[in-house]
């Protein structure tokens, strides 16, 4: 269960939640921190691969000796992680205010959808909702459609746990001059906006327009979206650059009229007609061994449960099988204090007690 | 400025911001890389962006409102010439982080590669953006998101099940699974060589990044709650409490009502009652269910909607063009946009109770860039 990860030594608390928070917390125990996760009596794992390589503890917040079991942990701890509504945490006595007279070294990260302040805040809400008020959402699907739902890796992972994590080590760096923790407010609707920077600004042209389906990135344009195959199968291109183009077309054998004003937005679906006849003509197999591995700019559709045996993925090993699962392999590579995959383990008292009597 | 909006105890104006302090050296380059720098430089670093002599930006444009390269300064270097490698191996020699997105060897050529910079400056943190990654046979091919998205399987569930599916824009590959990754890696690479005085290298690959945020599907999926295919799944717009629906006036709400409370309470105030409306985790209802909502509601223009939802915990949320959002018209006031003299743009994130981020400037000039490189200079004289 040891580890040589970058966060090797780090103290992390974290109260148990769903989505974006255990998310965080999978991250920086992949990267070596002692994550211990309160969590009630009786709980099981709702998602045993995200819930990986931590402390569990069971403790009732609202005894007298569950409390006094998490005071005990975050006065020792380098981070808290919690996703409660707004609120919460002061009810139980667990606010920052609180925390931080204890512990004034601790970074305490906050993680929600709408943020701790706002109309909003108190609000219900899922990574749908949150996505939906950025205008990424508005963004995503076919001209003339519903707008389609990215699952929840826009909102809940992309936009969410990402910047919390980033926000916990920044805060963690300025501790190491100030000597003092902080509050990290992680909204996932400020966190998505964030991601969206590189449209904002220049939202008109074809390559950063939102309008839905109408983008270059969004799927209009015939050079940067998927095609069905012979036999169903699909696989995806995104050859933007003109050289990349030109390789694509001349490696498909593509009609000769397809060379020209590949960016008149006003030729993308006659043209994406073409190919998708031309698509038609072979197996996704076949337009693998014709194009993949080139710079063409093309890859497979592949169904998550694939993803692991192509070879690429398979040389890079990013699936690491253990305790009888998949597990994705933890991001981004470290050459000298590499991650680990690690189990879980039912030990968070053990933990807690070792943390007091190291001091 | 906009004021920092936070809860109890708002910090000093003149706080330092976080990474107040960090020396980043960016190796300009497109799409994560850059926004990687952004993340880093919204949190306070001192970014310097070297660009190619003569390069031109491909994205055209005015760079000013290229926000993903707001913050620092640029200086064009001939990386051909030995006086312009000179300077960029001075400059790697003060940095703590060097950022790189090139093919992989392309660095190494020009003989600023890992083995010669970090052996310069051994506490130099040396980071590698890329798709397909370092290594594996992929590696050093040309690709776009969209083909990342599609070998990890991030992109086969994406839109209605009888068409080829639609990509999410970039968000989930080149910032999501990118450029955050390159800057939480960063983060933690910083902490690490706070013990150990040395940097290291870091492979920061979209394909591993994509696989990452997606490992609570993969979880789910492997105890059989998640199916990989189209169509069919709880967050991929089949479920009747999960999705967009179409209003009368052409506009769109978003349901996001999982819990039973949320979806009793969502299908209650569409006039329904909830008694009627059991098993709502049965996707055999789901079809059927949908269709009669989504008759509802297209009776109805937005504003109507959003009346009727008001302060109802139902998880219901209207759909907003990026334009609205920046208007903050969807009222979360939050400010996660700001506003100066010629745009608005995002606010960085996430917030911090005691070292405030701050609205970042545009790309900076020259006197900015002189600024930099004499501060730079300075602190590796002192």
């Amino acid at each position: 269960m040891s580890s040589n990860g970058p966060l090797t030594g780090l103290k992390v608390v974290e109260f148990q939640g769903i989505g974006p928070g255990p998310h965080v917390a999978m991250m920086l125990a992949d990267m070596g921190a002692e994550v211990v996760r309160i969590e009630r009596a009786g709980h099981q794992p709702m998602n045993p691969v995200v819930e990986r390589a931590r402390h569990r503890a069971a403790v009732d917040l609202k005894s007298a000796e569950g409390k006094a079991f998490v005071e005990q942990a975050l006065a020792h701890a380098d981070v808290l992680i919690e996703g409660f509504r707004p609120g919460v945490m002061e009810r139980l006595g667990l606010g920052p205010d609180a925390v931080l007279k204890v512990n004034p070294r601790l970074v305490y990260a906050r993680m929600t959808g709408w943020g701790q302040e706002g109309p909003l805040a108190q609000a219900a809400g899922h990574d749908l909702n949150y996505i939906a008020i950025t205008g990424a959402l508005d963004a995503i699907g076919k001209r003339g459609e519903l707008p389609v739902p990215p699952q929840n890796l826009v909102g809940d992972f992309g936009g969410g746990s990402m910047y919390c994590a980033m926000g916990i080590l920044a805060a963690l760096f300025e501790r190491q001059s100030s000597g003092k923790g902080q509050v990290v407010d992680a909204a996932i609707v400020d966190g998505v906006t964030s991601l969206m920077s590189f449209f904002y600004g220049q939202p008109h042209s074809a390559l950063r327009t939102v309008e839905r389906g109408a983008g270059l990135l969004g799927g209009a344009a015939h050079f940067y979206r998927c095609y069905t195959c012979k036999d169903g199968k699909e696989v995806s291109v995104g050859a933007i650059e003109p050289q990349f183009y030109a390789e694509l077309l001349q490696r498909a054998d593509a009609p000769e009229h397809l060379r020209e004003a590949q960016m008149d937005p006003g030729k993308w679906d006659s043209y994406a007609d073409d190919l998708a006849e031309l698509f038609a003509t072979k197996t996704q197999a076949e337009w693998c061994e014709l194009l993949e591995g080139t710079d063409a700019c093309f890859a497979p559709v592949i169904p998550l449960d694939e993803a692991k045996d192509h070879p690429h993925m398979k040389a890079r090993g990013a699936y690491v099988e253990q305790d009888g699962r998949w597990h994705t392999a933890p991001a981004p590579r470290f050459d000298r204090t590499p991650n680990t995959v690690r189990e879980s383990a039912q030990d968070g008292e053990e933990v807690v007690a070792r943390w007091r009597q190291e001091g | 400025m906009e004021k920092q909006r936070f809860g109890d105890g708002r910090p000093p104006e003149n706080a330092a911001m976080p990474l107040a302090g960090t020396k980043v050296l960016e190796f300009s380059g497109l799409g994560p890389t850059p926004f990687g720098a952004m993340l880093l430089a919204d949190l306070g670093a001192s970014v310097l962006r070297i660009e190619r002599a003569g390069a031109v930006n491909p994205l055209g444009g005015d760079p000013r409102f290229d926000f993903i390269y707001r913050g620092r300064p640029s200086m064009a270097v001939d990386l051909k010439s030995p006086e312009g490698l000179e300077r960029v191996r001075d400059l790697a020699g003060a940095a703590d982080v060097l950022i790189e997105g090139y093919r992989p060897g392309t660095m190494e050529r020009l003989g600023l590669g890992p083995d010669t910079l970090c052996a310069d400056n051994e506490r130099l943190i040396y980071a590698r953006m890329s798709g397909w990654g370092q290594d594996g046979p992929l590696s050093g091919k040309a690709g776009h998101d969209i083909n990342y998205l599609a070998l990890s399987g991030a992109l086969f569930p994406l839109g209605p099940s009888d068409a080829p599916p639609v990509p999410p824009l970039n968000y989930v590959g080149n910032f999501g699974g990118g450029g955050t990754f390159l800057a939480m890696g960063v983060l933690a690479a910083m902490q690490e060589r706070q013990r150990s005085g040395t940097g290291q290298v870091l492979d920061v690959a979209m394909i591993d990044g994509i696989s990452v945020l997606m490992t609570q599907l993969s979880g789910w999926m492997q105890m059989g709650q998640w199916s990989a295919g189209r169509g069919g799944n709880l967050l991929d717009g089949s479920a009747y409490f999960y999705r967009c629906y179409a209003t009368r006036d052409g506009r769109h709400i978003a349901v996001g009502a999982l819990e039973k409370p949320f979806h009793d309470a969502f299908v209650s105030a569409l006039g329904l009652d909830p008694e009627d409306w059991n098993d709502h985790l049965e996707p055999s209802h789901w079809a059927i269910r949908g269709d009669r909502i989504a008759a509802i509601v297209a009776g109805e223009i937005l504003e109507h909607w959003l009346t009727v939802f008001d302060g109802v915990d139902a998880c219901v949320s209207p759909v907003l063009s990026v334009d609205e959002a920046a208007r903050d018209t969807g009222g979360t006031k939050r400010g996660s946009w700001v506003r100066d003299t010629r745009s608005f743009q995002p606010f960085p994130a996430p917030r911090f109770s005691r070292s405030p981020v701050r609205q970042p400037s545009p790309t900076l000039d020259n006197a900015e860039l002189e600024r930099v490189l004499h501060a730079w200079r300075a602190e590796a004289a002192a």
